[in-house]
Parts: structure tokens; C-alpha cells; sequence
């Protein structure tokens, strides 16, 4: 035991100096879905399979846009398998804390660009 | 020409004095908690100041802030004045290392059955501190201490002799100057004797092995439950002090002291081998488990007593002299 | 003569819980004479909300009993709900399941080791094989895309594949994590002061293991061999041969290299799951609504066996779930091991039966109102509860 301790003199610490040093997650994480409002048909599959409901829909079929709340998401990613035309992918961003509730909630509203609200960053 | 009452006085607050000894703690607490983690292969305290160095002091302004509780039903006298005594013995012992050269601040023949009193005192006002806050975790912790302290009280007490009678005196300052003086150290003259005090001070100061009095995972923080704010901070910079108290005595006892009469070069070896010290304390307690009450008496009475009196049998036989 | 005992209480607050829980120790000394646990700290009401969310919601909900030992839960979960379809999983399926579950034995298993060493207050051993954990949490990352609550799992196969890239890392892994298992059960056997603190400690004689019907790991170091994955094969453990582990010591220390061999047996399962893996689907489809029926699953849960009801009444929700954990069966066992130690050994006897009390607290509840003999230890459970229930 004591040759283990002093080898660990020399060793550099595996201790990464966060948020200095990030180890990037690997692929296929399951990290914040998003959806892209120009493949979707409002369907309302995703809406009625999440676990905790945390996918709100505002409207209906092909206007129907989404609010999705951070706080309540699992990230199970039972919202992207069910989806029948592919329109959410779960991607690899975890860094998703936020100061106050507003913050959790994620708008995917129709517009010609189908863009998003961005998430605020502290 | 300044009066030397008022030398004397800004030698006792500065240096070598309380300000360098508490400053002391501070640096060993961080040379401690740096290098428990390096050996388990990580960063310690990292972002306060230079590679963490003001981390503990940083702790400590933070115990100050805070909320200072007594319980309702604690001995109201006895709780505030055990961390005071947690503070002060330790620092009072430290006057009778020799730092800035062969002879410290306060010495006289029989100092060192003194510095042999305080050790006990710390060790009562550890289980006054225990009983005091009438809390089930402190007694038991308390109660523990005391225990722990039966232990290893008589093998230190031996093995602090046996440079003693090699050096036929009882005064530390003295003893370093034997040392100096023949040009030997103890550590190679009573090896015996360094390896049972050593693991003493490890008890003594309630490091792993022997952190029992204060076993986290079993009874919260044993002892210290109940203080807070002030109090606790005034008990952890007790405890630091406590650890530089035990180094500077390895140094002393052991190793050889601050060993020549220039200022300059006394602070420097007196500070590299109470570092050195340090290190070893830190290494043994990164490398056991912490042993039952009971197995850490049977093991003091059964082991390191025969042990330290047979290391005082070989230096009256002439061996270690 | 009796001298006044002093009570101590652990719980449900104390740094060395990792979750709360509440036990009242009677002690006289250093010596403990008596002990009365109390659970239910952790009762979330699951079995009421898997009543109401349909059954692909209810796999991530039955996820969440446990952070370490969810894919456990979700197999059982699977195992019962398909036993009731009567749909067969493909090989392949059941082969990746087996190997997720043999990596999360693994991981339970280097968890558990740190715990139990942080208990004894050798933070070194600690501090070192949680670093060794980050190599299992990152292949089961790749797999299954999070560090816990794999998801893996769904009611007709597994919901991702395995490619051989994959393949190829998790083997690379499996060398590492034997290795240092290797190197940490070297200490446990040769370092003076662990051996110190948990040999001869937590006696559990084979016969009272038997009778307070202890479960997993806690009953395989007395010498009892039962496994259910040897007893009443699942998922693909009837294809692969292994080793059921036992050791004789009976005490804290056999539990320890009962876990440690495990982690070896793991590992040989998991090669030889991943060298002979079929081809073919991962999932089959089933229907929405399950029909009328009722089905009990076992499966070796890391920390022991774990048992799960479910009823169905031929709509898309459940009608009644339950789910035994093995924590619940390793109390009263527990509390036999207790008695007679010292106050020191307190953590680690606790740590030694790995409790996991969130897993654990379903129980007090239910058993009053439907005065079932439940299986294991009903007696002695049944009392608790009772007299818990008689408090309130």
C-alpha cells in the first residue's frame, strides 16, 4: 500500500479542474432534446408518452408549438423514439442550470427559420 | 534605545510568537491537507490564494461569521472556556520549542515534564469539552478521548524521557543543544523511541489511525459536536496549533532542533524539519484504517509500553547516547 | 442488576447515512444490547403513482426507486409486464441485458467497497476505488448515454444497440476495473488494519441467515448458496455459466470478498455475454394495453434479490404494483448482527449488508392494510410495522 501512495506522488491528479477542464460526454448522450418545428406535424405522441410531463403543447396539429420544461425533463428520450418523423434529437448539452424558473422553460415556436429561444447563460 | 520589556512583549505577539505560530498552523494545515490529497490523487485546496495556501485561513474568518449556539442545557461556563484552553495550552508550549536558535523563548531545567502537563491538560479539556455539551455524541466522543488518552500517555511519557537521560537534562532547549552540540540526532540514536512517539502524537492529535474521539462516520463530529462559530473556529486553530506543537517537538526531540545559533539559518532548518514532520504525519494517516477504542488501548498497553520501556532499558545501558 | 443503558440514536440525519434512516441503539458502554430500526424515511409513494401513468411511462418512474440498482428495477419491471404479454425477447435483447446488469453489479460493487471503506475511516481506499468507479460510469455512458438511470430497457427488448466500437472499449475497461479489483482485494487481505475491523465483526450464523431470510450478498458470505440468477434463470444467465459465490467467514470480511469474487464472475460474464452475442432485433412490439393477468419477477438486484408483483386489468395502467427490494430483507438480519457488537461497528456492519434505503421504504405502509404474509421475513416485518403504524 505504501508503494501505491508514494506512486501517486509523481502521478498527475485525476481530478479535473472544472469548469476550467471539461470532459466532453460521448456521443449519443442524452442530453436537452430539441425539436425542429419544420418536420413537425403535431401529432401530440410526444406530449402523451413523457413520464412527467414536461412537454407542453400550445395548439394544435400543424401550428402547434411546444414549451419544454427543463425541470421536469427526465431525459429519458422517450420523446425522440416515438416521434414518428424524427423532428426531436436528444443533443449533448448538459450545462443547463439557471437562476430561476423562466429559465427552465424552452420555447420551439413556428417561424420561417424555426428557431429557438436561446437558453440564458449566466 | 527600545526597553527590552517592550522586545520581550513584541517577541511574544509577533515572532517568534503567537502571530508566527498561528501562522504556522494555517501553513501546516495547508502542507497537510495538500499532501493527503496529492496521495490520493487529487487537487486539495486549489483556487484560495496560490495553490490554495490561504485556504485554511479562509475557513477560518468563515467559522468566525457564522452563528455561534449553546445549547440550552450545557455547562454554559465550562462550554466557552474549553476552546479558549484548546487555543491557549498548545501555544503555551510552543514558548518551550527552541526556534529562532538553540534556546527558546522559555526554558528552564524540568520543562519538559511541563510540556508532559500540558499534553494532559489538552487531553482533559478535550473530555471537559465532550461532557459540557451534554449531547450523547459529545459524551461519547469525550468519553473516547479519555480512553485514547490512557493509552498513549505512558508510552510518549517514556519515550520523551529517553533523549532526556541521553542528554542528562530535562529542559528541551537543552537537549537540543545536545544534539548540535554532538552532532548526532536522536532519530539514529533511539530509533525505537521515534517510531512509538510518533505514532503517540498521531493519537495524541487525534489523526487516522487513531481518530477515534472524533470517528465522523460513527458519531457525527464526536467531541466538537455541539460548537460552533467562534468556538469551533477557536478549537480548529487549537487543533493546528496542536499539530505544529507536535512537529516542532519531533524536530526538537528527534531532529536535531534549529541546528546552529544564527537566526536566520535556525528558522530555516527549524521550519524544513518540522515540514518534513508534517509529511510523515500526513503519510501515516493517508495509509491505515482507524482503529476500535478498544483495540487501540490493548494495543498501546500491549506493544508500544514494553516497546518504549525497552527503549529506556537500551539508552541506560549506554546504547543511544 | 440492570445498569441504565444509554440510548443513542442514528438517524435520520448523520453524516455517515447516505440515506435516512432511523435506528434506536441501546448501549451499555461500548457494547450495543439492543436495537429498534424505523423505515419509511423514504416512502414516495410509488407504488400509488405507478397506478396511475401508463406502463412505458411507469418503466422510468420504477427507474427512480434506485439510482445504482435501477436497471434491476426496470428488468423486473420488463420481466413481469412481458411475462403477462407472454412476448418473448429476442437473444440479442436478453443478451444486452445481462451485460448491462452484470456492469451495473460491477459498479454497485467498487461504490459499495468505497463506502464501506470511508466507514472504517480509511478514506485513502475510498478516495481511490471511486476513482476506478469513473472507468465503469463511463462505459456504462457510452452505452446507454447517462451515468445513471441507464433507460436501457423497454417492455419488449432493449431500446439501443451495442456496436462493436463499443465492444472493443468495454473490453478495454473490464481489463482496468479487474485489475484494480485484484489490487483493492490484495489490501483487503493482507492490510492489517481492515482485516482489524471487519473480521469476526456483524456475525451472521447460517442458520439465522436462513430464518430472518437474508438475502444477496449478506447471505452468500454464511455459506448459503443462492443466487437467483443460478436458482431461476432470467434474461440470459441460463446460457452463460458462472460461479456463484460463497464464503464461510460469516462476518463483515466475507461479505467484502463475496463482493470483490463477484466483481471477477462479472467480469468473465460479461466477456463471454459479449463474445457470444447473437444477431438479430433488440425489441419487439407489443400492444399498448396489457390483458388481464398478474405476474412475479425475480432477479438478482446487485445488492440481492429483488421481487416484484404486478397486477393488470386490460387497460394501458398497471392495477396494483409492488416491489420488494432486498435492503427490506437484510433488516431484520441486521438487527440480529447488531446486537453484541461495539458501537464502532455500527457503520460498517450497516454498510456491510449494503443497505439501500430508498429502495427499501415501501414496505411499512402497505403491509398493515392488506395483512399479506409477505414472503420473507413476515413475521418479524409485519411487527415493525404494526407497531410503527400503533406510534403514529
Amino acid at each position: 500500500m505504501v508503494r501505491e501512495l508514494l506512486k501517486h506522488l509523481l502521478k498527475r491528479p485525476a481530478t479535473l479542474k472544472y469548469p476550467f477542464e471539461k470532459k466532453p460526454p460521448f456521443k449519443g448522450f442524452r442530453g436537452r432534446p430539441i425539436w425542429d418545428m419544420k418536420l413537425c406535424t403535431g401529432c401530440e405522441l410526444c406530449y402523451k408518452v413523457c413520464p412527467s410531463e414536461a412537454i407542453e403543447m400550445i395548439g394544435k396539429g400543424l401550428e402547434a408549438e411546444f414549451k419544454h420544461h427543463l425541470d421536469r425533463c427526465l431525459f429519458c428520450g422517450q420523446c425522440e423514439e416515438v416521434c414518428p418523423v424524427n423532428a426531436i434529437t436528444m443533443t449533448e448539452e448538459y450545462e443547463l442550470a439557471s437562476y430561476d424558473r423562466a429559465g427552465m422553460i424552452i420555447e420551439f415556436k413556428r417561424e420561417e427559420k424555426a428557431s429557438e429561444k436561446p437558453i440564458p447563460i449566466r | 534605545m527600545v526597553p527590552e520589556g517592550i522586545v520581550a512583549f513584541l517577541e511574544i505577539l509577533l515572532f517568534p510568537g503567537f502571530l508566527f505560530f498561528i501562522a504556522l498552523a494555517f501553513f501546516y494545515e495547508w502542507v497537510d491537507r495538500k499532501f493527503f490529497a496529492k496521495l490520493q490523487n487529487r487537487y486539495g485546496p486549489l483556487y484560495t490564494g496560490p495553490s490554495g495556501l490561504l485556504q485554511p485561513f479562509a475557513d477560518f474568518i468563515k467559522l468566525l461569521s457564522k452563528e455561534d449556539i449553546t445549547p440550552k442545557a450545557a455547562d454554559k461556563f465550562m462550554f466557552s472556556c474549553a476552546p479558549i484552553f484548546m487555543l491557549s495550552f498548545p501555544l503555551l508550549a510552543l514558548f518551550l520549542v527552541p526556534v529562532t536558535g538553540l534556546t527558546a523563548p522559555i526554558s528552564f531545567e524540568g520543562d519538559l515534564i511541563f510540556l508532559m502537563f500540558l499534553f494532559t491538560l489538552i487531553a482533559v479539556t478535550i473530555f471537559i469539552a465532550g461532557w459540557s455539551s451534554v449531547n450523547r455524541f459529545s459524551t461519547v466522543g469525550g468519553v473516547r478521548a479519555a480512553f485514547q488518552m490512557l493509552g498513549y500517555e505512558i508510552p510518549m511519557t517514556l519515550v520523551m524521557v529517553g533523549p532526556a537521560i541521553a542528554a542528562r537534562t530535562l529542559s528541551i532547549s537543552q537537549i537540543v543543544g545536545w544534539q548540535s552540540h554532538n552532532a548526532a540526532w536522536f532519530i539514529w540514536l533511539q530509533p525505537i523511541g521515534f517510531a512509538i512517539f510518533v505514532l503517540c502524537l498521531l493519537a495524541e492529535l487525534e489523526f487516522i489511525p487513531f481518530d477515534i474521539p472524533e470517528a465522523e462516520t460513527e458519531i457525527v463530529a464526536g467531541w466538537s459536536t455541539e460548537f460552533s462559530g467562534r468556538k469551533l473556529a477557536l478549537i480548529r486553530l487549537g487543533k493546528d496549533v496542536e499539530l505544529v506543537l507536535a512537529a516542532s517537538l519531533i524536530t526538537s526531540l528527534f531532529l536535531g532542533g534549529p541546528n546552529s545559533s544564527l537566526s536566520i539559518l535556525a528558522i530555516g532548518f527549524f521550519l524544513l524539519k518540522t515540514t518534513l514532520a508534517v509529511v510523515l504525519l500526513t503519510t501515516l494517516r493517508a495509509l491505515f484504517a482507524r482503529f476500535r477504542v478498544d483495540q487501540m488501548i490493548g494495543g498501546a498497553w500491549k506493544y508500544l509500553l514494553p516497546l518504549a520501556i525497552l527503549q529506556v532499558i537500551l539508552v541506560q545501558l549506554g546504547l543511544g547516547r | 442488576m440492570s445498569y441504565p443503558t444509554i440510548r443513542i440514536p442514528f438517524g435520520p440525519q448523520h453524516p455517515f447515512h447516505i440515506e435516512p434512516e432511523y435506528f434506536m441503539f441501546e448501549v451499555d458502554g461500548e457494547r450495543v444490547v439492543g436495537v429498534k430500526p424505523r423505515i419509511g424515511y423514504v416512502h414516495r409513494g410509488i407504488e400509488k403513482a405507478l397506478e396511475d401513468r401508463t406502463f412505458i411511462q411507469n418503466l422510468y418512474l420504477i427507474e427512480r426507486i434506485c439510482g445504482i440498482c435501477s436497471h434491476a428495477h426496470t428488468t423486473c419491471y420488463t420481466q413481469a409486464i412481458e411475462e403477462i404479454l407472454g412476448a418473448e425477447i429476442p437473444p440479442r435483447a436478453r443478451f444486452i441485458r445481462t451485460i448491462i446488469a452484470e456492469l451495473e453489479r460491477i459498479h454497485n460493487h467498487y461504490l459499495w467497497l468505497g463506502l464501506a471503506a470511508h466507514e472504517i475511516g480509511f478514506d485513502t481506499l475510498f478516495m481511490y476505488s471511486w476513482r476506478d468507479r469513473e472507468i465503469v460510469m463511463d462505459l456504462l455512458e457510452l452505452v446507454s448515454g447517462n451515468r445513471v438511470h441507464y433507460a436501457m430497457n423497454t417492455i419488449g427488448g432493449v431500446r439501443r444497440d451495442i456496436t462493436p466500437e463499443i465492444v472493443e472499449k468495454i473490453r478495454k475497461g473490464l481489463d482496468a476495473l479487474e485489475e484494480r479489483m485484484r489490487y483493492y482485494k490484495k489490501i483487503a487481505m493482507t492490510e492489517p488494519t481492515i482485516s482489524k475491523r471487519t473480521a469476526g465483526i456483524g456475525i451472521l450464523k447460517p442458520k439465522d441467515a436462513i430464518a430472518l431470510c437474508a438475502v444477496g450478498p449478506t447471505l452468500r458470505a454464511s455459506g448459503i448458496k443462492r443466487d437467483v440468477r443460478a436458482d431461476d434463470p432470467y434474461i440470459a444467465y441460463d446460457e452463460i455459466p458462472f460461479n456463484v459465490i460463497t464464503y464461510d467467514g460469516c462476518d463483515v470480511i466475507s461479505r467484502l470478498f463475496v463482493r470483490c469474487d463477484e466483481v471477477f464472475e462479472s467480469v468473465n460474464i460479461i466477456r463471454y455475454a459479449m463474445h457470444h452475442l447473437p444477431e438479430g432485433k433488440i425489441r419487439i412490439k407489443v400492444p399498448k394495453r396489457v390483458p388481464e393477468g398478474e405476474a412475479v419477477s425475480r432477479v438478482e438486484a446487485p445488492r440481492g434479490e429483488l421481487i416484484h408483483y404486478a397486477k393488470t386489468n386490460g387497460t394501458t395502467k398497471p392495477e396494483r404494483y409492488k416491489a420488494r427490494s432486498p435492503t427490506l430483507g437484510n433488516i431484520p438480519s441486521l438487527c440480529k448482527m447488531l446486537v453484541g457488537g461495539y458501537i464502532a461497528d455500527i457503520p460498517i456492519v450497516i454498510a456491510g449488508i449494503d443497505p439501500c434505503f430508498s429502495c427499501t421504504d415501501r414496505m411499512a405502509f402497505v403491509n398493515v392494510n392488506n395483512n399479506k404474509q409477505w414472503i420473507l421475513s413476515g413475521e418479524e416485518l409485519r411487527r415493525y410495522a404494526i407497531k410503527w403504524y400503533r406510534k403514529e
